[in-house]
């Protein structure tokens, strides 16, 4: 049984079906890559996990437990209790740019768990140092170059501990040359068996790190399945022209 | 024309200031959490409570201030039946008109600092279990007034001259004195003198709200 198992997801916005019957399951300690092109609903998808979309019909279910079981959600507590599983990080980084690095780990758990001051200041003290931005901890966002937010954004998701880590395009918004610093730490995250869902753009990265790629085509899974069967055996027309753009 | 004059006459227009003050003091502790309430009010899902936020922001800001204060002091008093029981002191219905006016020019100020707002704040909030409570009081609030800022400190100045307004309503204040001696002793020096203290207030806002923004500059 996968850790995340998502069945027959539907969700239209007015007219428009975004996702059309999504079925798909993440194992423990799985890195799973969706790829596709833009508008194919992979944000839409990603975003229904953490229930920043509500679903129109099907199911996701994380650790066994349903958020939306046949399109009908869990209550307020059991919404709350599944998605804080999960941990997002979105394109745009989106730190509050009126707390310090160090504030901006500390302020969820303070105030979502009530956690001990000490307890925060060790565990961003060390999430900090797996960033790489120990010396960035007394900076506003405003003075951080991309590639340090996005990293500061990947701590402060961490800090909740959370068993699953949720990536949306996490370097589309970067310069090429800052790309790097931000892959090495979700590499980083991987080696150490972090279950992880990323939205993703970088073929070279999803080939290198991902158990599982899942190709996303006009709101549908077209196919999924290892690096090397999606890169050199793809069953589908679809994958095997996106692929063969995106390589390009 | 000599110290000892402008001396005698600078004290009573002190006093007088201090009735400015005060009203400021007042209108100002009032009217920006009332503001706040009206901006959240205009933006809530309930249609009844945004229409009548709207409806009342539209009235307040599209009639003058002096008017609303004349309608207070001698417009209430002589509603029948109920007017007996609207008679207040003159200094505090003129509060009670500069609070309702002001608030609603921040509720206008802060929609805008609202709007300024990424609604990946609210996301990434979301996703990080804060409540609504939460995400309003340590996410929004404090952006918001980041980016209101400057209107507040305009808008403050503004209402520092709009005090002269209580002249209208025979509150004896700084322009009353200075136009009284200005007729008693048929000279304009009374009102440079207003003008400076009007300056001066002016001028320690100035340095205040420039304290503020340095402080809510966030980098
Ligand atoms: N809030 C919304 N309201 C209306 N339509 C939306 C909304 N969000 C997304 N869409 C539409 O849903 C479709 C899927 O969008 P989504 O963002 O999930 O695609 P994506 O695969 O993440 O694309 P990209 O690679 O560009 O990020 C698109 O056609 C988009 O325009
Ligand atoms: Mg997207």
């Amino acid at each position: 049984m996968g850790i995340i198992e998502v069945t027959n997801l539907k969700k239209s916005f007015g007219t428009l079906d975004v996702l059309k019957d999504v079925t798909f399951e993440v194992g423990k300690g799985e890195v799973v890559a969706v790829i596709g092109p833009s508008g194919s609903g992979k944000s839409t998808m990603l975003r229904s996990l953490v229930n920043l979309e509500q679903v129109n019909g099907g199911s996701i279910a994380v650790e066994g437990e349903y958020l939306v079981k046949d399109g009908v959600y869990a209550n307020p507590q059991g919404i709350k209790r599944i998605t804080s599983k999960m941990g997002m990080v979105f394109q745009h980084f989106h730190l509050f740019p009126h707390l310090t690095v160090q504030e901006n780990l500390e302020l969820a758990p303070r105030l979502v768990r009530g956690e001990p001051a000490e307890e925060s200041r060790r565990k961003r003290d060390e999430l900090l140092r797996k960033v790489g931005l120990t010396d960035k901890k007394e900076a506003y966002p405003a003075k951080l170059s991309g590639g340090q937010k996005q990293r500061v954004a990947i701590a402060r998701a961490l800090m909740m501990n959370p068993a699953i880590m949720l990536f949306d395009e996490p370097t589309s918004a970067l310069d090429p040359e800052l790309t790097g610093e931000v892959l090495q730490v979700i590499k980083q995250l991987a080696e150490e068996h972090m279950t992880m869902v990323v939205v993703t753009h970088e073929m070279g990265f999803a080939k290198e790190v991902a158990d599982k790629i899942v190709f996303m085509d006009n709101g549908e899974i077209v196919e999924s399945g290892s690096p090397d069967e999606l890169f050199h055996n793809a069953k589908h027309e679809r994958t095997k022209s996106f692929l063969h753009r995106s390589l390009k | 024309m000599n110290i000892d004059y402008l001396i005698n006459i600078t004290v009573p227009m002190l006093e007088g200031a201090q009735m400015t003050v005060l009203l400021f003091f007042i209108a100002i502790i009032a009217s920006l959490p009332l503001g706040f309430v009206l901006t959240l009010m205009a933006n809530s899902k309930s249609k009844p409570l945004a229409w009548f936020a709207h409806t009342y922001i539209y009235v307040v800001r599209g009639t003058p201030l002096l008017l609303q204060l004349l309608f207070i002091c001698f417009g209430l008093p002589i509603i029948p039946v109920i007017g007996d029981y609207l008679v207040m002191d003159r200094f505090v219905a003129a509060c009670l008109g500069f609070i309702l006016n002001y608030a609603a020019y921040f509720a206008e100020i802060f929609r805008g600092g609202l709007l300024a707002i990424d609604k990946g704040q609210y996301e990434a909030a979301q996703v990080l279990g804060l409540n609504r409570w939460q995400t309003t009081t340590k996410i929004i609030v404090p952006q918001m007034v980041r980016v209101a800022l400057p209107a507040i400190a305009n808008e403050s100045i503004t209402l520092v001259k709009d005090t002269a307004l209580l002249y209208a309503v025979a509150v004896p204040e700084l322009l009353y004195f200075a136009q009284t001696a200005v007729n008693r002793d048929f000279t304009i020096a009374p009102f440079f003198i207003a003008g400076i203290i009007y300056l001066l207030m002016a001028f320690v806002l100035t340095l205040f709200f420039k304290s503020l923004e340095r402080r809510f500059k966030f980098e």
